[in-house]
């Protein structure tokens, strides 16, 4: 199942579904998700589970409904000012995320038997984060092989 | 004076005209009424009235009169298939992919137009999700044409925030939908289509849907009425029945559902209690 779009593509493995967006800018300080000054860049949200609508960047909303068996992946873009820093120095889309990488206090909202992994990276000159939860952490390394399918099937091309 | 000659000629031709017209009108309408039979009375015969036509049988799907503004049912026996939903969302710009074969949950996949009449009374039962009343375990998904067909800016001001929107015209293919509003309702873990239909609104196309579940939901009733084996009796089983052909005992062999004067005798000393081993009878 291929999904494109804002320069990213992916081609999801069978039980994984995605969206790749960009959140519009809120119109008032109220809103609950976002500030009225940011700009906002592309994000895509890859799950194993059915992605639920109201979804935070970094996936609240949808982490709450993962069962043990379920992953998230959420990339992240920065601005271009972010490209080639320090933070985020390496190279290339993360393909091989293994269990000692997620932990407990990695996550952005802590939960029960959840644990998160967090790694920042640059492709195509763009600047990402990618964030990933597992639904259990002593299941990561049988829910692992599936993200690190779909991450090794996403491509970001260069703007 | 003259002019008032004159004002009232026109006024006078302009009402006799008004009157030819709906004179006209009436005879067309009474020669309509007479050609379908209207006050002709039964075993009446009239050499200007001309029976009226036997009622013409309904053959095939297109007879079938349904309400304004909802689709006809599909000319086919079985139910469309299911896909796998890619397309863009609301607005045309962001990418959304939906997976609906082999997933834990039921997917109700609403094919919804922005232009349409019906589609309103859905697109806003769609904005207060707290009134549908899904069948529990379900997911809703709306549909739409792709933005070849549909604009995105109109379906981004109607799309539900709750619920996941689709605009793809390759899904209309896919399932075969003969136009909007239409459902199909599609079993998760199998990929299959369990039901489909359209209604004028929602409570309609809900009662169809639990139609449908109440008859799935019967039928995995009756599945889970079959008692499990437990594990040391189909052990138990097992090796019996490898000891038994190691013995050179096959499946339906006489020996299996005879009696020997030995059992017999066995079995009456048991009397009524019955005894384990007072016949060789096990499963072949």
């Amino acid at each position: 199942m291929k999904l494109k779009a804002h320069g990213i593509e992916t081609n999801l493995p069978t039980g994984w579904e995605g969206r790749i967006g960009v959140r519009t800018t809120p119109l008032a300080t109220s809103s609950t998700i976002g500030d009225p000054n940011e700009i906002p860049h592309p994000i895509v949200h890859l799950a194993n589970f059915a992605l639920p609508e109201d979804r935070g960047d970094f996936g609240s909303g949808a982490v709450d409904i993962m069962n043990d068996q379920h992953v998230f992946v959420s990339l992240f873009e920065y601005g271009p000012e972010c490209a080639n820093t320090a933070l985020f120095s390496r190279q290339g889309i993360p393909t091989k995320l293994t269990p000692n990488m997620f932990s407990a206090s990695a996550l952005q909202r802590t939960l029960p038997g959840q644990a998160g992994c967090q790694i920042f990276f640059t492709a195509g000159n763009r600047a990402f984060c990618l964030y990933t939860v597992v639904g259990k952490q002593s299941a990561a390394a049988r829910v692992l092989p599936g993200a690190n399918a779909t991450l090794s099937a996403t491509r970001i091309n260069p703007r | 004076m003259t002019a008032l000659i004159v004002l009232l000629t026109a006024v006078v031709a302009v009402l006799g005209l008004l009157v030819v017209g709906v004179l006209k009108t009436h005879a067309e309408i009474l020669k309509r009424l007479h050609d379908l039979g209207a006050g002709i009375e039964p075993g009446e015969s009239s050499a200007d009235a001309q029976p009226s036509p036997p009622p013409t049988p309904i053959t095939s799907r297109d007879d079938f009169q349904v309400m304004p503004q909802v689709p006809a049912p599909p000319e086919r026996e079985h139910f469309g298939g299911a896909a796998d939903l890619v397309g863009l969302a609301p607005g045309g710009k962001d990418a959304v992919s939906i997976r609906i074969q082999g997933v834990e949950q039921d997917t109700i996949v609403a094919f919804l137009s922005s232009g349409c009449v019906t589609c309103q009374k859905f697109w806003d039962a769609f904005a207060k999700p707290r009134k549908l009343k899904l069948p529990k375990g379900t997911r809703l998904v709306v549909v739409t044409k792709g933005p070849e067909a549909e604009s995105p800016s109109s379906v981004a001001k109607l799309a539900p925030t709750t619920f996941p929107t689709v605009m793809t015209t390759d899904a209309f293919t896919d399932y075969d939908i003969p136009g909007s509003p239409y459902f199909v309702y599609v079993h998760g873990p199998s990929g299959r289509v369990r039901g489909e239909g359209t209604g004028p609104d929602w409570d309609q196309v809900r009662a169809l849907l639990e139609q449908a579940t109440v008859d799935a939901g019967l039928t995995g009733a009756l599945e889970d009425q079959q008692v499990a084996k437990p594990n040391a009796d189909q052990a138990r089983e097992e090796r019996i029945d490898r000891e038994l052909w190691a013995a050179g005992v096959q499946p339906g062999d006489p020996s299996l559902y005879s009696l020997t004067q030995q059992d017999e005798h066995s079995h009456d000393d048991a009397g009524h209690t019955g005894g384990a081993e007072s016949a060789k009878i096990v499963k072949s």
